[in-house]
């Protein structure tokens, strides 16, 4: 449902890893990016970026760590994966505490590595999914007039028309038509629906 | 003043009164006989001690000091009342105190000796210098820590640098052919493709040789590095670092350099990278020997004609037969998170400098590690 094109962002100071990550990425149709740093990174940074962050835990200059950091202050949703060597697990379990996605050791199982990109993209495709749908769902329900708005926020709270034409001072055959046009509004069908939209909403 | 109160009869200077003027001390007092027997225990040496005045009186006063101290307590009293050559006495100097518990702390002991109707005692005066210790060991960590980051790069430290080094063209590599194996299963319109992987391959196979080249030429000594070295000075350029991770553990550390050692050819920072790993395998072989019985002592010497050696004995588990057989293979290690390289580089290290490395068991349990040397250029 996504229109924005997936793609890793490979984050690593040394150019063969980069370079190399690229080329392994390509064979298997999936696009990339490359940064030399967590500073190069950081200043091409964009919130519309979609797909995951392949970042390397050990750089000079900013640290990965630090990049993750920055990312979570700005509300960045894409997953991280972090590239670890030698001696850096306790590091990757500090930053999967922190949120990150999941972590790689170097040198990569192709397979593994791919199976875990693989995994970070379908949590990112979820995601944009459902920002999409809540964007979407957004849009729909700026459009409810007032009276709309207050019919739909009783029926999704479980209230019987009975009791919203009382609480309203409206009569229930007016409940009745506000109901119908709030259904057709969000373009739903049922109420199981509508009740899903408005969780979604206001989450 | 009023002239009735002058006349006011002076209680006598009793026991009592002696024990409130010795509380009201600051410092530690301690008074013993002239066999060290502890007389006298005031209050800030009970805080200080962490003992009782009657745990503390009719024991001997070794019992307050570390090893080597501890043993040879009796006889610095003894050589003091024949030679009455003061080492201590009448004089001020820092020395480590041990707690009750066992623990270790740094102090200023000043001795001074008391002759009354022809008997002596010695009084002792202790103060704690764990906070001045603390501050000049900040200052003096900063200080140590530059040095280490920029030259004495320890061997671990080295060892897992060279490994994030190699890492990098080996995961390259493992990445291309990975590439190169998925372009070729798609098929053979990838080619060029796939001939641009295997070249990027080789350069980083290269790359790979280079690095361990590099790494072969730092354990080696190049002939530019090799001077002619004092191997007192050499040690001691060393002994405050390992003088810091001994205290930092509660283990005493005791390095004892014979005078007018004969000069060595030596790469010098290299051997001190060796003996300061041995020094540290040492502390850390007695992380679960008793606190009481944690010394580490370096001894340098004339081994034979042409030879000096050092020895480091710890007091720790010692060593199996099974760890013994690949003490000095690399990446073997027994130390949680250990890198395994400590002891093979030593080797290496000893033997382009035409020594040996070695280690045997203690009779009364820890190991000595040895190092000997040269001095003359072979």
């Amino acid at each position: 449902m996504s229109d924005q094109h997936q793609s890793v962002y490979i984050v690593d100071d040394d150019s063969a890893v980069r370079d190399s990550l690229s080329m392994l990425l390509k064979s298997v149709g999936i696009r990339s990016r490359a940064f030399a740093s967590g500073d190069e990174f950081l200043e091409d940074f964009d919130p519309t970026w979609a797909g995951c962050i392949l970042l390397d835990i050990r750089m000079p200059g900013v640290s990965g760590m630090e990049v993750q950091r920055r990312l979570k202050e700005q509300d960045c949703s894409l997953p991280i994966i972090f590239i670890t060597g030698h001696g850096d697990i306790p590091m990757a379990v500090e930053a999967m505490h922190l949120g990150a996605s999941d972590f790689v050791q170097k040198p990569f199982h192709d397979q593994e590595l791919l199976d875990r990109i693989q995994l970070a993209l379908n949590e990112n495709r979820e995601q944009q999914d459902e920002i999409a749908l809540k964007r979407s769902a957004k849009e729909r329900y700026a459009t409810l007039t007032p009276r709309e708005t207050e019919v739909m926020n009783a029926v999704v709270l479980g209230h019987a028309n009975k009791v919203i034409a009382m609480d309203l001072s409206l009569s229930q055959r007016t409940v009745e038509i506000h109901r119908a046009r709030v259904m057709e509004k969000m373009r739903v069908r049922s109420l199981a629906d509508l009740v899903k939209l408005s969780v979604l909403l206001f989450s | 003043m009023n002239p009735k109160d002058a006349h006011q009869p002076v209680p006598e200077f009793d026991e009592t009164a002696q024990d409130a003027l010795m509380d009201a001390f600051i410092e530690a007092i301690i008074v013993m006989d002239e066999n060290g027997r502890i007389e006298r225990f005031n209050q800030a040496a009970v805080d200080m001690f962490g003992m009782t005045a009657e745990e503390a009186i009719g024991g001997d006063v070794s019992a307050l000091m570390p090893e080597p101290d501890h043993g040879k307590h009796a006889g610095y009293i003894d050589r003091y009342l024949s030679t009455r050559k003061p080492h201590i006495i009448g004089i001020g100097r820092e020395v480590t105190a041990r707690k009750k518990d066992g623990t270790l702390f740094p102090v200023h002991l000043a001795v001074g000796e008391v002759g009354w109707q022809g008997t002596v005692r010695f009084i002792g005066m202790i103060r704690d210098l764990t906070d001045d210790k603390l501050a000049e060991e900040r200052r003096l960590r900063q200080h140590t820590d530059m040095i280490t980051a920029s030259r004495l790069t320890t061997m671990g430290e080295m060892a897992a640098a060279m490994a994030h080094e190699i890492n990098q063209p080996l995961a390259a590599i493992a990445n291309y052919a990975s590439a190169a194996e998925r372009l070729l299963e798609a098929g053979p319109e990838n080619i060029d493709d796939v001939q641009s992987a295997l070249a990027r391959i080789k350069a980083q196979s290269h790359r790979a040789g280079d690095i361990i080249r590099k790494l072969r030429s730092f354990v080696r000594p190049d002939s530019a590095s090799l001077i002619a070295a004092d191997l007192k000075a050499t040690i001691e350029e060393i002994s405050a670092l390992a003088e810091l991770d001994a205290r930092a553990n509660n283990i005493s550390l005791k390095i004892e350099i014979a005078e007018h050692m004969p000069g060595i050819v030596a790469d010098g920072l290299q051997i001190q990278q060796v003996i300061l790993n041995l020094l540290r395998n040492g502390i850390d072989a007695m992380i679960d020997t008793e606190p009481a019985n944690r010394s580490l002592e370096l001894h340098g010497y004339v081994s034979g004609a042409d030879e000096v050696r050092i020895d480091v004995i710890d007091q720790g588990h010692g060593i199996s037969d099974d760890v013994a057989a690949n003490l000095f293979t690399p990446f073997y290690t027994t130390k949680p998170g250990g890198m395994g390289m400590g002891l093979a580089i030593s080797q290496t290290i000893v033997k382009s400098h035409g020594g040996t490395l070695g280690f045997e068991n203690n009779p009364g349990g820890g190991t000595t590690f040895y190092v000997t040397l040269p001095t003359k250029v072979t």
